[in-house]
């Protein structure tokens, strides 16, 4: 008996057997609360200060929720598709995210010094955000193409060809420049690996050619000391410099250190009030949540997005085939790998590296991409059953 | 799937959960172990204080005559740890305040070297200036307009050793103890006479603005604010009146002591310096203070010049800073007084018993001759004729006989030179009082510690401070006081320059009129004598007798005491010592003119003139 989910009545993919409804209720409602509680923090962090020269206090709100509203009907409509007619167009996938990073460099504008912006003139967009989750769909295409019986059999042609792709991404972020996309992009590129159960020497022998080409880049000038002085500043605690990185990251540890035990309370935060700390409302979202929620409300959010990467991780390890297995944990990666940094620097143990904070920071690009990567985990779990209770509903949509 | 994988799944969860723990043991750390230390921190980051000052207390004399008073100017004041580090900001206050770059530079980055918080560059500029650095205060970081109070003499030079100058506080006392309280770089402090001794009750309280600032520094909105409280007013036993005629009698005494000519000689007395004061007996009130050469305070306001101040510091000018008043000298004849009453309260000498003044005399052996000032002897002289005629051999005895009690074991001169209050200061309400010196046994032997034999007291030493010689110093003021002591039979009070403080509001909470003394329980009779002796000083035949002809002594009885004393080195120091009517002692009057030869002909007519003012005589 092969069920087909044609109308909204089905969604869900009730399994007639175990009258169960495949549908992870978790992840759902905790994506849905972290962002709302987004919403309300990045209005504490606009209403006062207005950034951009707006005039409206609610402007950011405004912008926000209907983000929200686009993510989730993202999410809805992704759950119509099964994940494996994605996998069948993979190559499209891949396209689509290599041009959007190509147009980025042709057609892009310039903010905070890196080319990552179109402007679509009703909005605009950040083609690197939605191309994270391209990257994964593609990755996890390649590296489950090849596959045997064997899940442990990665050959040495996987990873090169996986290896040039990954590469492609990386390469096109670097150019905007955009060295934080161009991290997570590598960290997730490895994390896939990882779990797709490649051998560790290839992992060490990319890890090590990573290292090498980094120093010779660094060598040859093309990274500048400022700008690894820049990146490590978090190591030497005592600088508050007045100026730069060391400032930013002196006034996000002042805000949240201030915020104590219990905060200040919503829109009562000093700090931000008076827009101590720069990009408060996107890169620095956390120092906010820090100064009004205090240390239970900084940690509630970190149980929060820990326990959303714990559900990609284990829809992924629940999974029916090794594309959903990698597809999920590629998505888990993205976030745990944005959570770990992006918090990490505003509480003085990551360097400072320009990337949102998922589900929380402003952005459109951002939320709606976190939406589209959730709606493809989920989406892992709500078809997931049609294969394990009936075998030949797979064979069906090969 | 593989083991492999659900291991590599297991190791992914374990490390999900370290980084949560990571992450939460971090933000328990800055917020719960740390967050009172960050809230301080952050409440200072966004918050910033400007001081508002107070004015400075009023000063009066005892008529309430207004002498010195506070007005307000506005003034640049700088954060020299900001401004040295910005060029552009120091090439504009060149420009529109019209000092040199080079100065500004200078004084900017000395001030960052000492760790001074504020720096004053200017006082007292004018409106467009106030208004150009106000409109361009964006582009300024670290200057700003403040008010400042500086001070107004409405008598200018008068009285100014008293009142003494105010200034910005300097490094070394912003690292006291005394200052260590609410001041702050660029603060106005009293730094001499009464300005500086009375500092704490002048200055007020300063008040502040706490403003919530953006982080670009722009006040947002008022935390906090306190109004300054104005310092509290005081007035002085000064009569400013009497203190002009005394000054001024003072400086043309001088001139007219220097017209004159050492007798014998074609050297003409040097007079560099001179004292007067004027005391009320009855109460220990300083009516007139008075010391030359002067300085107008004015030079003081708002920063004195290095030009004047090397000139006021020029020992070619003789000191015009320090208060002879209060500075020591060495005293000559005017301490017998003190002598003649330990003689007669020892039993050394009688009312009636005389003793022989040869013009020399040998008690200290045929190889220690010392001589009287009058070389042909004072023939045979009571106590009172003693001191008529200020003989020398007669104290000498006096001396001599003090020593000889008990083996000079209890140094008898030495304790009534400190029962009349000498070797320790008065305690007047002014900063820098000499406590002079009354030489002793020990003192000697610390002295000369590094000379072996000349740290032996002997008796020559007594003998001579016995007439003021030697190494004994007064202060114009201690004699003062001790004059007062024998015009008031024994009672001994406090003189002082403050009569009564009154704070900001008016209310009255220092009146020190009252009259506090302590009773030497000295013998009436013996100051009677010794009275008698001084009356005849100024009568015909005394040392005195010369100036006080013409002055009208059976209505206003003086009695005094001249003094020339040699100094190694200089020419003599004369003083006169006085105080009238006898009878009903009300003034004590004291002078002293350093290097002016005899107390009787040079100084005893300042002190005549200031008692015809005094007294209204024509």
């Amino acid at each position: 008996m092969i069920k087909r989910i044609k109308s909204l009545r089905d969604f869900g993919s009730i399994d007639r057997e175990s009258r169960r409804i495949r549908f992870d209720f978790i992840l759902f409602f905790l994506v849905l609360a972290i962002s709302s509680w987004g919403v309300l923090i990045i209005f504490s962090a606009t209403r006062e200060t207005l950034p951009g020269g707006v005039s409206d206090p609610q402007y950011y709100l405004k912008r926000q929720l209907i983000w929200l509203g686009v993510g989730i009907v993202i999410f809805i409509a992704i759950q119509f598709i099964n994940y494996r007619k994605i996998q069948r167009y993979w190559w499209l996938v891949l396209a689509a995210g290599i041009f959007s990073l190509i147009a980025v460099l042709l057609f892009g504008y310039e903010v905070h010094g890196s080319k990552g912006w179109i402007d679509l003139k009703f909005t605009t967009i950040q083609p690197s955000e939605f191309s994270k989750i391209f990257m994964v769909v593609a990755l996890s295409a390649i590296m489950s193409k090849w596959r045997s019986e064997k899940v442990s059999s990665v050959t040495f042609r996987k990873v090169v060809i996986s290896t040039f792709a990954a590469l492609t991404f990386v390469i096109l972020v670097l150019l905007e420049p955009d060295y934080g996309t161009a991290i997570i992009y590598f960290i997730v590129f490895i994390g896939l690996l990882f779990v797709s159960g490649a051998n560790f020497l290839y992992l060490l022998s990319i890890l090590g050619l990573t290292a090498g080409g980094f120093f010779l880049a660094l060598n040859a000038g093309f990274i500048k000391q400022y700008q690894l002085d820049r990146i490590l500043i978090f190591l030497k605690p005592d600088i508050s410099s007045i100026e730069g990185a060391g400032y930013n990251l002196y006034q996000s540890k002042l805000a949240i250190g201030s915020g104590g035990l219990l905060g200040k309370g919503l829109f009562l935060g000093t700090q931000t009030n008076l827009n101590y700390v720069p990009e408060q409302h996107t890169d620095f979202i956390f120092s906010v949540i820090g100064e009004e929620m205090g240390f239970v409300g900084a940690v509630l959010v970190i149980l929060i997005l820990g326990v959303i990467v714990w559900r990609c991780f284990y829809i992924a390890s629940n999974s029916s085939d090794t594309f959903a297995m990698l597809l999920a944990s590629g998505v888990g990666f993205i976030i745990l790998s944005q959570v770990v940094i992006n918090i990490g620097m505003t509480i003085g143990i990551m360097p400072i590296i320009g990337i949102p904070l998922p589900f929380l920071s402003s952005g459109g690009s951002s939320l709606i991409s976190m939406f589209l990567g959730i709606a493809l985990v989920e989406n892992v779990y709500v078809w997931r059953e049609v294969r394990k209770s009936h075998e030949i509903a797979y064979q069906e949509f090969k | 799937m593989g083991l492999n994988i659900k291991i590599r799944f297991k190791i992914i969860l374990y490390l999900l959960a370290i980084i949560a723990l990571v992450l939460m043991l971090r933000l328990y750390f800055l917020q719960v172990m740390s967050g009172e230390l960050y809230a301080e921190m952050a409440s200072e980051n966004i918050s910033r204080e400007k001081t508002i000052l107070a004015p400075r207390g009023n000063i009066y004399d005892r008529n309430g005559k207004l002498l010195v008073k506070s007005i307000p100017v506005k003034a640049v004041a700088i954060e020299p740890l900001i401004v040295s580090e910005n060029e552009d900001v120091m090439m504009t206050l060149s420009e529109c305040l019209n000092m040199p770059y080079e100065d500004i530079r200078e004084k900017v980055e000395q001030s960052n070297l000492s760790y001074i918080d504020r720096l004053i560059l200017k006082t007292d500029i004018n409106t467009p200036t106030m208004i150009y650095l106000k409109e361009n205060s964006s582009k300024l970081p670290g200057v700003e307009v403040i008010d400042l109070y500086l001070r107004e003499y409405n008598f200018g030079f008068l009285a100014s050793h008293l009142i003494g100058y105010t200034g910005e506080i300097d490094e070394e006392r912003l690292k006291s103890e005394r200052y260590s309280m609410d001041y702050e770089g660029g603060d106005q402090i009293g730094l001499t006479g009464l300005e500086e001794a009375y500092e704490n009750l002048l200055r007020g309280k300063k008040g502040k603005i706490i403003y919530e600032v953006d982080p670009l520094g722009r006040p947002v909105s008022i935390l906090e604010e306190t109004d300054p409280i104005s310092g509290s007013d005081l007035y002085l036993t000064i009569d400013i009146d009497l203190q002009r005629f005394v000054e001024e009698t003072l400086y043309q005494s001088i001139l007219e002591v220097r017209q004159k000519k050492i007798s014998g000689t074609n050297e003409y007395y040097k007079v560099p310096g001179g004292a007067v004061i004027v005391l009320d007996s009855r109460n220990g009130q300083i009516l007139s203070m008075a010391s030359y050469p002067t300085y107008d305070p004015e030079l003081f306001v708002g920063g004195i010049s290095e030009k004047d101040y090397a000139e006021l510091k020029d020992p070619e000018n003789h000191s015009p800073l320090i208060n002879r008043a209060v500075m020591s000298f060495p005293p000559g004849s005017a301490i017998k007084i003190v002598p003649a009453y330990a003689g007669l309260a020892e039993g050394i000498i009688s009312e009636r018993g005389g003793l022989y003044c040869a013009g020399a005399w040998t008690g200290l052996g045929e190889n220690f001759i010392k001589y009287c000032w009058q070389r042909g002897g004072h023939g045979s002289l009571d106590i009172r004729g003693a001191i008529k005629n200020s003989c020398d051999i007669y104290f000498y005895q006096v001396g001599y006989g003090l020593f000889l009690k008990n083996d000079n074991m209890e140094e008898l001169l030495q304790q009534y030179l400190r029962t009349f209050g000498f070797d320790s200061t008065t305690g007047i309400d002014l900063p820098n009082e000499d406590a002079g010196l009354v030489p002793d046994k020990e003192w000697k032997k610390d002295y000369f510690k590094d000379q072996p034999g000349y740290d032996i007291w002997f008796p020559g030493d007594t003998v001579n401070m016995a007439i003021g010689q030697g190494d004994l110093l007064v202060t114009p003021l201690q004699l003062a006081q001790a004059y007062s002591i024998l015009a008031n039979r024994g009672l001994k009070y406090q003189p002082h320059l403050v009569k009564e403080i009154k704070d900001s509001e008016g209310n009255l909470f220092l009146d020190s009129s009252g009259n506090e003394y302590q009773d030497l329980n000295l013998d009436e009779y013996f100051i009677d004598i010794i009275e008698d002796g001084m009356v005849q000083v100024v009568s015909p035949g005394g040392t005195a007798a010369g100036t006080f002809w013409d002055f009208p002594l059976n209505e206003i009885p003086i009695a005094g005491k001249t003094g020339t004393a040699e100094f190694f080195g200089k020419q003599d120091y004369a003083w006169f010592a006085s105080y009238a009517p006898v009878g009903n002692p009300r003034y004590v009057v004291v002078a002293m003119f350093e290097e002016a030869g005899s107390g009787g002909s040079n100084v005893a007519p300042l002190i005549e003139k200031i008692y015809r003012y005094l007294f209204n005589i024509e």
